[in-house]
């Protein structure tokens, strides 16, 4: 429910940080999260939001917090090369997953995420390697979204989905392949006519 | 200054770390308290050393070995999709859907519960809806659907019902409610997470199953991009702790779980798509942990939905639509082997070839319905229910689908399936009766 609550503010802060002056994009955003409790039916406009996107990422609530925090704080950075290791990581972990644990092949690996040793085993690898390169963002992910599976933050049993969702997935894949789109037409030689 | 923003970097890459410590601390401590892989528990009902178990559950004895019911009551709705479960006094609980039509807002989950000593169906009830389901979700659902029961090892009644936040049955979740006292009462919902797409697409029709340590196995299916069945294996806090693929690709849904031993199990699964119109099969020899590959038997299957029981000594009883098109015949087909071959042992409904024009259907119809219970005075009321639910235009058809089979523990099998997508019938049917049946078709065909 928390993840829903953020998703529309940290949308409406972000696409209008280049239109909208500090302090009437707080504004904005407070409004909008207030928005999301009001009841709209039944329900409130956040549990309309949660029933399409269900409970998002640890990695995505990550991100959204950079988004809505950077304005006011410097501590936190998502820019550069981390920034970049982190999509691809993402982008590496769909492309791992979504395909087959929704039927292309015989092999599910979202199974691995029910608490196979060795799956989080690699984990602690990859967070270990992310720490050691000074990535503290890519670290915060990770041992974020794994604390939450360990503690049953979610009603999820299974770190995938602690780790991405669509949604975090589908931005990273869009932001690499753009950027890989654009590096290739920068550095394609000139044609004469 | 360097020097103190140097301190405090080397503070936060220490901190960072200690995150690092305690998150994989925690996981680790997770991963060691992981139940381990277990066998398969076998039914309650099965026999050992060749003598039923009977105690002092209702027995069968002064009841008739063949008796028909309907379960439901309400006319002029639409209802699908029932399943039973054995209360802890041998009573049998029912649940199906209805509303106005499959997927309104108004469908709702229902429940009745039969009195095997008096032979006679109690009133229905409602026992979840939309805005019930919603509210302890924290979440809008748009509908429900397919309720399926079972029995916990420590007597808990679990209720996993599909529920639909967007789009169609392909967006489907499951979602599960609790009773300690046989379904008087029900805990609030919760959502069971089964795939990481917008955990969409995992529904059920296939019977729960216990394994030797307790957990409960659940067979689903997926609906989306792919049509393929799966195994989910649930603790007693209602958390999944494993799955496991039966089929991939798009030709397989609902999987029927049906247990020989505490190493091996046999799936049969509806086929869906075009070709072979044949229920398809997988077994295990090691308790799930590998599957055969999915091969069509000789039963047909005309993309509909079956249902069994696995009897000692290797006999398998099926329920389904034993044709290729449509599912206006409905048969009880049991094998000798395993599920090698099989043979028709009692045709439950048959109205293949009758004329479909209204006048006709509501004769049969009403017929159909009078012929089930003896006792109903309103047959034409049932008919029309019938003609409201399958009749377009002028033109009418007959259905008996989504079969769903259990064995009591006193040995009587109890079968519900919807009738003509108005009601809910039940057949109940004693070991005698079935072995009767099985002697005087001891000539039939083979499948």
């Amino acid at each position: 429910m928390i993840a829903a609550l953020l998703l529309l503010p940290g949308i409406a802060h972000t696409s209008t940080k280049t239109v909208l002056s500090k302090p009437h994009r707080a504004i904005l955003l407070g409004t909008v999260f207030v928005l999301m409790l009001v009841p709209f039916g039944a329900m409130p406009v956040a549990a309309y939001v949660r029933g399409v996107t269900g409970d998002l990422s640890i990695t995505t609530l990550v991100l959204l917090c950079c988004a809505l925090m950077k304005q006011w704080c410097d501590c936190v950075t998502a820019e550069g090369k981390q920034r970049r290791a982190l999509l691809m990581m993402i982008a590496l972990f769909a492309l791992a997953l979504y395909p087959m644990a929704l039927g292309i092949g015989g092999y599910d690996p979202y199974r691995l995420g029910y608490g196979d040793p060795l799956f989080i085993f690699v984990l602690l690898l990859l967070v270990l390697f992310a720490w050691f390169l000074k990535f503290p963002l890519v670290v915060l992910c990770i041992a974020l979204a794994t604390l939450a599976w360990a503690t049953g933050w979610y009603e999820s049993t299974n770190v995938w989905d602690y780790l991405i969702d669509p949604f975090v997935s589908v931005y990273a894949l869009a932001v690499i392949t753009i950027r890989g789109a654009k590096n290739y037409i920068k550095f394609q030689p000139n044609r004469s006519c | 200054m360097i020097d103190q923003m140097i301190y405090q970097s080397g503070v936060r890459h220490t901190l960072v770390l200690c995150l690092i410590l305690i998150a994989f601390g925690a996981a680790f401590y997770k991963v060691a308290h992981h139940p381990s892989t277990a066998t398969f528990q076998l039914p309650a009902s099965y026999q050992h050393d060749g003598e039923l178990k009977t105690g002092t559950l209702p027995t069968s004895d002064a009841s008739p070995g063949f008796s028909t019911h309907f379960v439901s009551t309400q006319q002029n709705i639409s209802t699908h999709a029932a399943s039973l479960v054995e209360l802890s006094d041998g009573r049998i609980r029912a649940f199906w859907f209805a509303g106005s039509r499959e997927g309104a807002e108004d469908v709702e989950i229902r429940s009745a519960v039969f009195d095997p000593a008096k032979n006679l169906w109690g009133p229905e009830q409602s026992i979840a809806n939309r805005e019930d389901t919603q509210r302890p979700l924290l979440r809008y659902v748009k509908k429900l659907g397919n309720p399926v029961a079972q029995r916990g090892p420590d007597g808990t009644l679990w209720l996993y019902y599909v529920t639909v936040s967007l789009g169609g049955w392909a967006g489907s979740s499951i979602t599960v409610i609790t009773s300690s006292n046989d379904g008087a009462t029900w805990s609030p919902a919760r959502r069971l997470i089964t795939s990481p797409f917008i955990n969409i697409s995992t529904l059920i029709k296939g019977t729960p199953f216990l394994y030797s340590d307790g957990t409960m196995g659940l067979p689903v299916y997926h609906e989306f991009i792919g049509k393929f069945g799966e195994l989910l294996r649930i603790n007693s806090n209602g958390e999944i702790i494993d799955k496991q693929r039966l089929s991939s690709g798009k030709s397989t849904l609902q999987p029927v779980m049906l247990i020989k031993s505490p190493q091996q199990a046999l799936v049969l699964m509806r086929r869906s798509g075009s070709s072979p119109k044949r229920v398809i099969a997988t077994a295990t020899d090691d308790a799930g942990q590998h599957w055969s590959a999915p091969a069509k038997t000789t039963l047909a299957n005309p993309d509909a939905a079956i249902s069994g029981v696995a009897l000692p000594g290797g006999r398998i009883l099926v329920v389904l639509n034993n044709i290729e098109d449509g599912r206006d015949a409905l048969s009880l087909v049991v094998s000798a082997d395993g599920g090698a071959t099989w043979k028709t042992v009692y045709q439950l409904e048959d109205q293949r070839g009758q004329p479909i024009e209204v006048a006709h259907y509501l004769q049969a119809a009403g017929e159909s319905a009078k012929a089930t219970d003896a006792s109903i005075t309103d047959a034409s009321g049932y008919a029309k229910s019938a003609q409201r639910s399958k009749c377009e235009s002028r033109i009418c058809a007959f259905e008996f689908s989504y079969p769903y089979l259990i064995q009591a523990r006193n040995g009587d099998f109890h079968l519900v399936y919807t009738w003509n997508r108005s009601f809910i019938k039940h057949v109940r049917f004693t070991n005698a009766w079935l072995d009767q049946r099985m002697k005087n078709n001891s000539d039939a065909q083979l499948h």
